[in-house]
């Protein structure tokens, strides 16, 4: 390649100290969180754990979810920024790990997050006893739970792993045989990915409010976590120009990175509002259990979410022109980012604190909502997110070498 | 400059000119026409009389003479709505959403598959308009006031959505057909030598004449109709579920309707597209236009739409269950073994294990497997609507109402006669119309074309 | 001297490009091309502007969203409010999720025809209208350049002409009118 590319992206120690003080940061809100959660086994801050351990773990999956779809779907303007993903998606693991925990200490009681954890819901002889919950028991039971924890991170770190090393290995000998590999297992990951996304979105946040049910849920999750991957895909690759690396990256790929954050932000609003008007239009108890925990105490989050993920891309991105301005596309993919954790969050903590929330060092009052500690956690885990991807980032050549579809990549306009 | 890899298979075959594209298009419209149209053309319009007998039959006698009953108040007439509006999906499909993800194979298939959209949402019209019994007061759906007083349509029913939908889709798919057609009436009407014929598609054309500037706007408004287009046709099979999912019907109310719905429809899009087409690029030798990879293309689609659905299919299932609501698990314990398993059990067959062996390259690579599998989905998603709505109220809350639903020869006699009308119509299309798009596929020889792809690829 | 127009054919749509930016460098002014297929890159070249049906497609719609906003609340809650189904329509805000699908709609109605309608008149492509392409060929593989004397009385005609033959001509007509 004869382009004065800067070809290998070295993490800056400055970005490097900014992150660790991001973290430091995280840490402490952790820590003074914790004494002012008044509420029954610190309930608010295990959820919050939660919403930044499964939000950054989704932007990681929804990274390996979009690589495939590229290969799948024989996609070559993308070819240049596959790096990008593969560095997101590395921090499937860390951010597994994190929900494992989680899950971990609710199962050993430590947190009440999932009702269906405690067994006395399932014993008719005690009082706790839940008819409902105990109906739902053979999906719900600890080891068909446990087992399906283990089978997604088994699935999804054994795809990360192999692309990433087979991406690795194109650089070196080139051809296509392996480009033809990777379409072949990119379409049995989407399979596997097809499924797990909604189960584990049932499992993992559905199960919260555990009465509730709605078939649409698992989709969408799904386009919340894919949007949020878009947003921060678009973000990342506008910085690394911006330092001068991904000089054959040109405003036609940022277009299209714009237009993926449009389409799936609109993606999400139609799944949102069909969730929504089918439960309000047809008002069953059932279902409307859900709605009404978010009516009583957080109806106007709830809205705002809505808004904010809906109305600011459809307005802030229809233009084409404003797909092309790479500083009006990062104040607007922050905010719909800032947007899509909100989401997960209205999807969370209704059902865990019930709009009850005790907080304060020494006597706790009544609130509904921090501020400072969810932001601070939200920092830290972002701190450690932008850690780890940089850090995969730096580890090997920014773009890849010998992709078949590289040359077309690189003549993209639209 | 845009490039092609030169992984990628060429989309038009052999040594093409821009002239031979015409040509190869064009001659068949001035020739004349061939035994064999003659011979289908008279066949589907035997059957199209025999329809139109029935909705005449319908009309005169009432709705009674379907085989509704109390219990079950909807059956074949919603099935086949459904069913056509699905096959109404495809083509707006291909040349919305495919265009905005720059699918350049699309270009051999677009127009024949909106042609076969605005048939399909024509049959689809059908029925709801004549199960309104006395059609001629169909404009009652409009927002008229009665003229008894000031009451309007209401607008919060999923059935008024519907004609607010359907029209819309109709109207505006007609229009990007149409505005893609104008410039390749103009070819025509430039090589027509009949000056009647010269007449006729003179008048089609509009007087096109392929200035810049009116390229440029073309364009443009090409790619704002795809933009448009694309939500329509989410949001026009989402409010055809809705019309089943704002009930309170346990097996109608799933949040996962509308979704669901719209990849079912691409779904059978797709086969009847493919139905279609592997008839069309045969008697009409349009073989190095939709070739092996066109076809490989849109099994991919199917199998992806097909799976889809089967994880929605498993989804209500196991939510039915999850929920722990009485009725929601028997709605769909009688589906899978009441007295409509069968259907359920075709369903399942056609539209979810079906598309499945096209996973193997063999098989979405053979005419003869992907001709019987496409219609093996057509029949499938037919099941798929019967099953939803037969099965879901056949069996009432209360057991004293119970009932089935049995077709009447109206019924059966109506469906077959909405493919006699649509293959009618999609015949007059093949026959008179151009029925690739000349000029998008011209933009396109340079960079996917056999010859060119070759001379290219020698020089690197 | 009578005013000229030059009908410059190519049969390749790359030559054609060249030829137009060959010819506007040397300050020919290119009135019009006609070609069977929308040629890319040559519209900055003979300085065609961008067009702005995008934009009116936009207004379209959004008034369709606020005809239809409008048109709801004076159907079901302003003129006649009805209590269906348990659903009373007694404010707007109440009752708007069941209204969105309709607004949608009718945005999308009015969005797609007022562009189209809107497209065909300042295109002058109507029913009936005769054509203007100057060579029946322009609709299949030939690209046809008009450039008028007009437009470009720095040159003598034979001037032009002169600068046209140098191009990668295929056939090249003058006629006066």
């Amino acid at each position: 390649m004869a382009h004065d590319n800067k070809m290998h992206f070295e993490l800056p120690s400055k970005v490097k100290t900014t992150a660790y003080v991001l973290m430091v940061i995280g840490l402490v809100a952790a820590a003074l969180g914790w004494f002012a959660d008044k509420t029954d086994h610190h309930q608010y801050w295990w959820a919050n754990l939660l919403i930044n351990g499964f939000f950054f773990f989704a932007v990681a999956l929804g990274a390996l979810f979009f690589y495939a779809l590229q290969y799948a779907a024989e996609v070559a303007w993308s070819a240049q920024l596959k790096r990008i993903f593969e560095a997101m998606y590395s921090y499937i693991p860390i951010g597994l790990g994190v929900i494992v925990v989680v899950l971990l200490m609710g199962q050993f009681h430590v947190h009440h997050l999932y009702h269906w954890m405690d067994s006395e819901v399932y014993n008719p002889e005690s009082p706790a006893y839940d008819e409902i919950i105990a109906g739902k028991r053979p999906y719900l039971s600890a080891w068909f739970f446990w087992l399906r924890v283990a089978v997604y991170g088994a699935v999804f770190i054994y795809f990360a792993r192999l692309f990433r090393k087979w991406s690795l290995q194109e650089d070196e000998v080139g051809g296509t045989e392996i480009h033809y590999r990777f379409y072949k297992k990119s379409a049995v990951f989407l399979v596997f990915f097809a499924v797990f996304s909604s189960t584990l979105a049932w499992d993992w946040l559905m199960s919260i409010d555990v009465h509730w049910f709605s078939t649409m849920y698992g989709w969408y999750v799904f386009s919340g976590m894919w949007v949020s991957t878009m947003i921060f895909a678009t973000l990342l690759v506008i910085w690394l120009k911006g330092r001068g690396y991904l000089s054959t990256v040109n405003d036609s790929h940022i277009h299209d990175l714009g237009k993926w954050m449009f389409a799936v932000s609109m993606l999400w609003s139609y799944l949102w509002f069909c969730q929504y008007m089918l439960i309000w239009y047809s008002d069953i108890p059932e279902e409307v259990t859900y709605f009404k925990e978010r009516y009583d105490h957080y109806m106007g989050g709830m809205w705002a979410v809505f808004f904010v993920n809906f109305a600011v891309p459809f307005y802030a991105l229809m233009a084409r022109d404003a797909k092309r301005n790479f500083k009006y596309l990062t104040r607007v993919g922050v905010i719909i980012f800032i947007g899509h954790f909100a989401d997960l969050y209205m999807a969370v903590v209704p059902g865990t604190i019930h709009g009850h929330l005790e907080w304060g060092f020494g006597e706790g009052h009544h609130t509904t909502f921090v501020g400072w500690f969810e932001a601070g956690m939200f920092v830290g885990f972002l701190g450690l997110f932008i850690l780890t991807v940089l850090g995969t980032l730096s580890k090997a050549r920014l773009v890849p070498a010998k992709h078949p579809f590289l040359d077309e990549s690189e003549h993209h306009s639209i | 400059m845009i490039k092609e890899a030169s992984i990628r298979q060429p989309l038009i075959l052999g040594h093409k000119t821009y002239h031979d594209i015409t040509n190869d298009i064009v001659s068949p419209i001035e020739g004349k026409a061939p035994k064999q149209w003659k011979i289908a053309i008279t066949i589907a319009a035997i059957i199209a009389l025999y329809g139109i007998g029935n909705i005449m039959y319908l009309v005169a006698n009432g709705i009674g003479s379907w085989g509704l009953n109390k219990t079950v108040g909807w059956a074949w007439d919603i099935t086949n709505f459904v069913w056509w509006v699905g096959i109404g999906h495809a083509g707006t499909l291909i040349s919305a959403v495919l265009l905005l993800f720059r699918q350049r194979w699309r270009m051999a298939i677009n127009r024949s598959a909106e042609a076969m959209t605005i048939f399909a949402v024509i049959m689809a019209a059908l029925f709801p308009v004549f199960h309104m019994g006395r059609v001629w007061l169909a404009y009652w759906t409009l927002p008229l006031p009665n003229q008894f007083g000031s009451l309007w349509p209401n607008f919060n029913s999923a059935l008024m959505w519907d004609v607010f939908a359907i029209s819309t889709y109709f109207s505006v798919s007609l229009v990007f057909w149409y505005i893609g057609l104008i410039p390749d009436f103009a070819t025509i009407r430039d090589r027509m030598v009949k000056p009647r014929w010269k007449k006729f598609y003179s008048i089609l054309s509009f007087g096109w004449s392929g200035r810049a500037k009116h390229w440029t706007r073309f364009e443009e408004v090409s790619l704002v109709l795809a933009g448009i287009a694309t939500p329509l046709v989410f949001s026009v099979h989402s409010i055809v579920s809705m019309d089943f999912a704002t009930s309170v019907i346990p097996g109608w109310h799933a949040t996962i309707f509308p979704p669901y719905f719209v990849s079912g429809a691409i779904f059978s899009g797709f086969a009847m597209v493919l139905t279609l087409l592997l008839i069309m690029r045969k008697t009409m030798r349009l073989e190095a236009y939709i070739h092996m990879k066109h076809i490989e293309y849109m099994n991919i689609v199917i199998i992806v739409t097909g799976s889809i659905v089967g994880v929605a299919y498993l989804t209500e299932l196991f939510i039915s269950w999850y929920s722990g609501v009485e009725y929601e698990s028997y709605a769909f314990i009688n589906r899978f073994s009441g007295p409509y398993s069968w259907s359920y059990w075709m369903m399942m067959t056609c539209n979810v294990i079906s598309p499945q062996l096209f996973w193997f390259k063999k098989i979405r690579t053979s005419l003869v497997a992907t001709f019987i599998l496409s219609i093996v989905v057509n029949i499938g998603m037919w099941f798929e609507r019967f099953v939803i709505i037969v099965t879901s109220i056949h069996r009432d809350y209360t057991p004293g109402a119970w009932g089935e639903f049995h077709p009447s020869t109206i019924d059966i006699g109506m469906f077959i006669g909405t493919i006699g009308i649509f293959f009618t119509l999609f015949l007059l299309f093949a026959r008179y119309f151009p029925v690739l798009a000349l000029n998008e596929l011209k933009t396109i020889l340079k960079v996917s074309g056999e010859s060119y792809k070759k001379e290219d690829n020698k020089k690197h | 001297m009578a005013n000229k127009v030059f009908h410059v054919m190519y049969d390749d749509d790359q030559k054609l490009l060249d030829a137009a930016k060959a010819l506007v460098a040397q300050g020919i002014r290119v009135k019009d091309v006609f070609s069977p297929f929308p040629v890319h890159g040559l519209d900055p070249v003979i300085g065609v502007k961008r067009t702005r049906l995008a934009i009116a497609s936009f207004m379209y719609a959004t008034t369709g969203t606020l005809l239809a906003t409008l048109g709801t609340w004076y159907f079901m809650v302003s003129d006649w409010d009805w209590n269906i189904g348990g659903k009373p329509n007694f404010t707007w805000i109440e009752n708007a999720p069941a209204f969105v699908p309709v607004m949608f709609e009718f945005s999308v109605f009015c969005g797609a025809h007022g562009m189209a309608i809107t497209y065909l008149l300042r295109n002058g492509t109507l029913p009936g209208m005769p054509a203007s392409n100057p060579d029946p060929r322009t609709t299949d593989d030939k690209f046809v350049m008009e450039i008028v004397t007009e437009q470009n009385e720095s040159m003598s005609a034979s001037d032009i002409e002169a600068k046209i033959r140098a191009t990668d001509v295929y056939e090249l007509s003058i006629k006066d009118y």
